[in-house]
């Protein structure tokens, strides 16, 4: 009866139509929650749809009001109910009555069928009834175990985890294959394609190997999230988690226990091992990617602190004193290193240890060495040449051997033939990972991505060296620079990797061309490197595979073919393991058995592209063209592996430190951005300790995003921003695993210098020449805010945030004229009426703080509390101030906001508005500011009155109307007299009501003995539907039963139709009659059934004809318009 | 005799009431449903056992709440015939009317429960919910009000209300008699209440779906 709260929650509220988007719910990173929101999401959609069907029914009123149930959550718990005892019952039959008892293979295994399939729903249906399966008619997260389905929509297949809500999306095959091998099968070869897909693309493959490499160590730093990556990764990111956290066996220690350590004096040796920085695996090779996602870095973790130092790492750390990290560093800061905690150069030391980091990184300097290289690609595009005439292209692919390896140990040179492995520890106890391994280490079957103790098992004399990044980076930039001297057109894939087209730059054999270029690299570097020269970029690559290590390989169009023949499928770039088995069991192990199956078949079993790129791979086909970098769309930086804090300040000191690290990337890159997102692990509830020893373990994925109108790059402002966005998250600092800060919709930072940065400056500036002045109120107001607006954030953050974003409200000209400059047009923040502002709920507030760059919030906390101390007197002024500046406020939405509600808080001071309907035409009105006394338009006019006036009076009132003086007069006329003859209708018809002749008097009504009377089958059955329509009595049921069962043979008989005609329509006219004024719907509906059964039959037509006007007449005589009959 | 008018009009005034406070809601959805303001502007509630959408705003609520129940006493008069919402365009020519049309029967004793009412009541919210295809796209910067229509000028001196306000309505006329597509309707007694739309006749083809 009376309004009451519903219970919200994140995930109902955003349900409606019209509801943006919820940015967290598409979020790939919060996959974790997406399961219970996604059946929620579905089950509601039901419903509504539900609503709609029954609503939108002509006959709703009848089967709604009737409806025993309160709201359709109790319908669809009900139905579901009502559909498993079905289910139940025919199972329990079907088992009884089978003449042979079948082995109820689909034992706890629950289907839910999603769109068409083959077999059909009903027939698998079928299946699970026979073999002791369950069936869902819909979708539930809770009872269904697996969804089936053929095909899924793009958009499904997008937001997977909403969708299936975790649960496996399966073939109907495996249910068929199940059945006929009399077992369940698992369902794993027989998941969608769609679905299990995302295994690395070409893209991925040529592209930024780094950025590839980054997705797949998601638990690690990221350095560059890359965009394709993250689509096409996303998916499988989360099992990942929980299979890394599955696999780890290792014990891991207490932090208290970890500091114990370092009290206990055994500061050397713990120092040793419990240093720590994140390392990858292996080296981004696309092969080994699938390798990589099952394994961990985990830094092994002395189990005693008396366990002496192993000599290899001793020996480690003797060698590598060329490092960047000198010793004493590792001594003062380690035992602290492992964690946030206590390590306020954490986000520093932790990007600095990371191979990633440097990957990721080099290319930023790369592109600043050769900062004019896109540009060149642009202007002599080799695209012409690559595909007009392919003979020509000549593509170099150079790759160095075994980098991360042979630059440590080129001044080592006792170590140059022994097995030497990169890693970051070298505890042979350790889960630490190769990341690179070198030839004579390969031999022993060491790999990258295999731990340290796994290796040492295989070889026991293998040496395990650390990182030397700067030597990395001095042997890559000698590397390039010889590239660029030699050939124009490079692409750089990785620091150790390029591409060269030298198609227009050698004149001679590609071969010697390498030849020498390989020599200058060895004689440069002491590194070797091998080449592969091939007609595209494809061959190329696979060529340098056959020329390792340290040869050089040619593959001429004439021989692509043969050397395809043979090759593993695998070989090829975006085959994984996933689609290597689907391919093996269609018994097609190399590229000659895939050269056999058409591109059609290879497109509708792989997916389009799918089967496109195989069909083209297949026949050495590649059409890309060496080009420059891609421009990364996002820069962000991600720390999930020992966080720990202690309190509000601790993750505070954290986050300046995020910013700081990605302000750097961004300048680094040269661009600013706009987008900022900040992510958030949040241990959940229930979860222990993790299992890796400082990981994050099971992590709720929380992410929030703001956007300003001027993209930065400044340090001070993304701190502030970030501060801002971290306050919204309400969040226990104890239970941080994870940040994570990105930075997108970038902007070159020199074209945006001109206008963002000044104001933003600006802003800055004018918020510390007003901090002191308001410095008193900001704790008073801080609390009126936050009691009043149930806003989020908490106290220091908040306190943090009005101190630095204080703006004052006598802001200078010139920043007015800066916004206007913008597309993004919001009025002045001084223009705006507090009042308002104050009032708008905490979405809308937020988006408009966010347009203001965060100073709304901060102004309202302090125009509050002046307000407060001030007085009613300055809310007044501010009030009216604020009303009068709505009207000239700009375009944009978010001013509408106010603008709309600054409207209708003008409307309100009337209350009510009060007008006459039937006033008289000659009757005063009230001027406004004109000088009529005409009511405005014709429908005001009482038609009756009109009527009774002599026709001279009526022409001349209608030209005095002030819309017909302002129109033409002439359309008025027919209006006037269109309505005459009807109008007259009207009276007739009355005077005929007014006879004995009442049809709809009596019950039944006694129209009933007419039409039953009447020769016309087409009236009989009207009759018949009426009187079995009981007690509704509503002839719009009637109509919605003869559309079935009228057609157009039914009015075949020959005379008696005038009559049949005459009688249908004296009864609708009644009809109308009775229920125009009480239930226009009602009439509304019949018109329409009507109509629509005037296509089918004569009579109906006719009927439909003579009823039309009339009732266009009654329904003007009542309300003053016409039915809407289009 | 006494007892039973008075009984006609507690009658009434609990119909009354229960009109008023369906028309807040009701207006509310109408609101929404043209999303004038952004959906973050309301919040869902619930009202007869149904979702509605309440509006956040304090003015904008108070507006819709201050116009209905200034209303009531002429509602349990029986002296408002239509409350209409009314959607003007910029240049204040409305274009869109969602009219309610009121009828009390005063003298009416059969009595109604409440109940049934408000189930009555609840299915024109229902059928509000699935009309947005009935209704034209609104201009961008439109505005909204809501008017009433009275039968007949409520007697001056009985109230110094703001009844006594005389305002205009349209400034600018509708050529003609408007198109009408009823949304729903009741009858009961005492009270029925139709909802229908009103649009300017045909000046441009409505893109309205039409199920024939």
């Amino acid at each position: 009866m009376s309004f009451d709260s519903l219970s919200r929650s994140d995930n109902t509220t955003h349900s409606s139509k019209r509801s943006r988007c919820n940015s967290t719910s598409s979020n790939p990173w919060n996959n974790g929650q997406s399961s219970s929101h996604g059946s929620q999401k579905g089950k509601q959609k039901k419903a509504r749809q539900k609503t709609l069907g029954v609503a939108w029914g002509a006959n709703s009123r009848s089967s709604f009001q009737r409806s025993p149930f309160s709201d359709f959550g109790s319908y669809m718990d009900v139905k579901n109910r009502k559909l498993h005892n079905q289910f139940a019952a025919e199972a329990a039959g079907s088992s009884h009555g089978g003449s042979h008892t079948l082995k109820p293979i689909f034992h706890g295994v629950s289907i839910f069928v999603d769109g068409f399939t083959v077999p059909s729903s009903q027939d698998l249906r079928g299946y699970m009834l026979k073999y002791g399966g369950r069936f869902e008619n819909y979708f539930s997260r809770r009872h269904v175990t697996h969804i089936i389905c053929s095909n899924l929509p793009d958009s499904k297949v997008k937001n997977l985890r909403s969708f299936s809500g975790g649960l496996p999306v399966v073939k109907p095959q495996w249910i068929i294959d199940s059945i006929a091998a009399n077992k369940l099968l698992s369902w794993v070869p027989y998941e969608l394609n769609q679905v299990c897909d995302n295994q690395p693309k070409l893209s991925l493959f040529f592209a930024l190997k780094n950025a590839s490499a980054t997705e797949n160590a998601s638990s690690y730093p990221v350095c560059i999230v890359d965009d394709v990556a993250e689509t096409s990764l996303v998916c499988g990111k989360d099992e990942k988690y929980i299979e890394v956290a599955e696999t780890i066996e290792q014990r891991s220690m207490s932090n208290e226990r970890f500091e114990d350590d370092g009290r206990d004096g055994k500061m050397n040796n713990a120092s040793v091992h419990c240093y720590v920085a994140p390392i990858e695996s292996c080296r981004a090779e696309p092969t080994f990617m699938e390798a990589e996602q099952g394994t961990l870095f985990q830094e092994e973790v002395q189990d005693s602190p008396d366990e002496p130092c192993t000599s290899g790492s001793n020996h480690l750390l003797t060698k590598s004193n060329t490092g960047e990290v000198p010793r004493s560093l590792f001594r003062r800061k380690a035992p602290k290193g492992h964690s946030t905690l206590g390590d306020p150069n954490f986000v520093e030391n932790y990007f600095r240890f990371s191979r990633l980091h440097f990957i990721g990184t080099w290319r930023q300097r790369y592109q600043k060495r050769y900062p004019n290289t896109p540009v060149e690609f642009k202007s002599t595009s080799a695209k012409n040449t690559a595909s007009d005439d392919p003979h020509k292209t000549c593509i170099i692919h150079i790759d160095m051997d075994c980098f991360f390896v042979a630059v440590v140990i080129r001044d080592l040179p006792k170590l140059q033939d022994k097995p030497v492995a990169i890693s970051h520890s070298d505890n042979p106890k350790g889960t630490a990972e190769i990341s690179s391994a070198n030839y004579p280490a390969r031999e022993y079957g060491v790999e990258a991505g295999m731990f340290v103790k796994d290796a040492k098992a295989l070889c026991p004399r293998l040496t395990i060296l650390q990182y030397n990044f700067k030597a990395y980076e001095e042997v890559a930039d000698q590397f390039y620079d010889i590239l660029h001297k030699h050939c124009k057109k490079v692409q750089a894939v990785s620091c150790d990797e390029a591409f060269l087209d030298v198609t227009d730059s050698i004149e001679y054999d590609p071969q010697n061309f390498a030849k020498e270029i390989r020599k200058e690299i060895y004689e440069t570097t002491r590194c070797t490197a091998s080449v592969g020269i091939a007609g595209n970029m494809l061959m190329a690559r696979l060529a340098t595979r056959k020329a390792k290590p340290n040869g050089q390989c040619y593959i001429s169009y004439e021989m692509v073919n043969n050397y395809l023949h043979d090759l593993p499928i695998k070989s090829l770039p975006g085959i994984g393991y996933v689609l290597e088995d689907k391919l093996k069991q269609c018994n097609i192990s190399t590229c000659g058995q895939l050269q056999m199956i058409p591109k059609e078949s290879l497109q509708k079993e792989f997916g389009f592209k799918t089967g496109e790129m195989l069909w083209n791979f297949s026949r050495g086909i590649d059409d890309r063209v060496v080009g420059s970098i891609r421009e990364s769309k996002s820069i962000g930086a991600e720390v999930n592996w020992g966080v720990r804090f202690k309190d509000l300040k601790d993750s505070k000191q954290f986050l300046s430190n995020l910013c700081k690290e990605v302000s750097m990337r961004l300048q680094g890159n040269g661009v600013r951005g706009r987008k900022f997102t900040l992510k958030i692990k949040k241990r959940r509830k229930d979860a222990e300790e993790p299992a890796k020893y400082m990981g994050c373990g099971d992590c709720e994925n929380l992410s929030h995003t703001m956007t300003v109108p001027a993209a930065t790059n400044d340090v001070d402002v993304l701190h502030r921003i970030i501060m801002q966005i971290f306050g919204s998250f309400h969040i226990d600092a104890k239970e941080i695993r994870g940040v994570g800060l990105q930075v997108s919709k970038l902007e070159n930072a020199d074209a945006s210098k001109q206008d963002g940065r000044n104001i933003l400056k600006a802003w800055l500036s004018s918020a510390s020449i007003n901090w002191r002045a308001s410095d008193i109120n900001s704790h008073y107001s801080e609390k009126t805010h936050r009691e009043g607006q149930a806003f989020d954030g908490n106290p220091n953050q908040l306190s943090a945030d009005s101190a630095a974003n204080l703006i004052n409200m006598e802001m200078d000209p010139s920043m007015d004229e800066a916004y206007s400059n913008r597309s993004l047009d919001p009025p002045p923040l001084c223009h705006l009426d507090m009042e308002v502002i104050e009032s708008l709920p905490p979405e809308i507030l937020s988006e408009l703080n966010e347009a203001y760059g965060g100073k709304l919030v901060t102004l309202m906390s302090e125009s509050k509390g002046k307000s407060e101390e001030i007085g009613n007197d300055e809310i007044g002024n501010k009030r009216s101030a604020g009303g009068s500046l709505f009207s000239d406020a700009g375009p944009s939405n978010k001013v509408d906001t106010c603008n709309q509600m600054g409207q209708s808080h003008l409307q309100v001071e009337g209350h009510v508005r009060v007008a006459q309907g039937s006033s008289n035409p000659g009757s005063s009105r009230p001027s406004n500011g004109s000088t009529d006394f005409m009511p405005s338009s014709l429908s005001q006019v009482d038609p009756s009155v009109l009527q009774q006036l002599p026709k001279e009076l009526i022409d001349g009132i209608i030209q005095m109307l002030p819309a017909h003086r302002e129109h033409d007069i002439s359309v008025a006329d027919p209006f006037l007299c269109g309505n005459m003859p009807e109008d007259q209708l009207v009276t007739r018809s009355a005077e005929n009501s007014e006879s004995p002749n009442l049809l709809w008097v009596g019950n039944p009504p006694k129209w009933i003995a007419k039409f039953r009377a009447s020769k016309s089958l087409i009236l009989n059955v009207i009759a018949d539907l009426y009187m079995r329509s009981g007690s509704s009595r509503s002839l719009s049921a009637v109509l919605q039963c003869c559309l079935s069962k009228v057609s157009a043979d039914m009015d075949a008989e020959s005379d008696g139709l005038e009559n049949s005609i005459h009688c249908f329509s004296e009864m609708l006219k009644q009809y109308i009659k009775q229920k125009i004024e009480s239930d226009i719907e009602e009439i509304y509906v019949c018109s329409r059934i009507l109509k629509r059964l005037s296509v089918k039959s004569e009579i109906f037509q006719q009927v439909y004809n003579v009823i039309i006007p009339y009732l266009q007449a009654a329904v003007n005589e009542n309300y003053g318009g016409n039915l809407c009959v289009h | 005799m006494e007892r039973k008018s008075k009984h006609n009009q507690s009658l009434q005034g609990e119909a009354a009431r229960i009109l008023v406070e369906f028309l807040e809601v009701a207006i509310t959805s109408i609101v929404f449903l043209k999303g004038i303001y952004p959906p973050g502007a309301f919040e869902r509630r619930r009202y007869m056992n149904l979702v509605v959408h309440k509006a956040r705003h304090p003015q904008l609520s108070y507006y819709i709440c201050s116009a209905v129940s200034g209303l009531l006493p002429y509602i349990e008069k029986g002296l408002v015939e239509r409350v209409a919402v009314i959607f003007f365009e910029r240049a204040n020519v409305s274009v869109e009317k969602f009219v309610f049309k009121l009828a009390l029967n005063q003298s009416c004793d059969s009595k109604v429960e409440n109940t049934d009412l408000e189930f009555a009541l609840r299915s024109f919210l229902t059928k509000l919910a699935a009309s947005e295809s009935l209704t034209k796209a609104i201009p961008r910067d439109c505005r909204w009000e809501i008017t009433a229509y009275f039968r007949d000028l409520p007697e001056a001196g009985s109230n110094k209300d703001s009844a006594l306000i005389w305002i205009p309505t349209d400034t600018k006329p509708w050529l003609q008699p408007p198109l009408i597509t009823p949304i729903k309707s009741m009858s009961s007694e005492p009270l029925s209440v139709q909802l229908y739309l009103e649009h300017p006749s045909s000046l441009e083809p409505m893109n309205q779906a039409s199920d024939s």
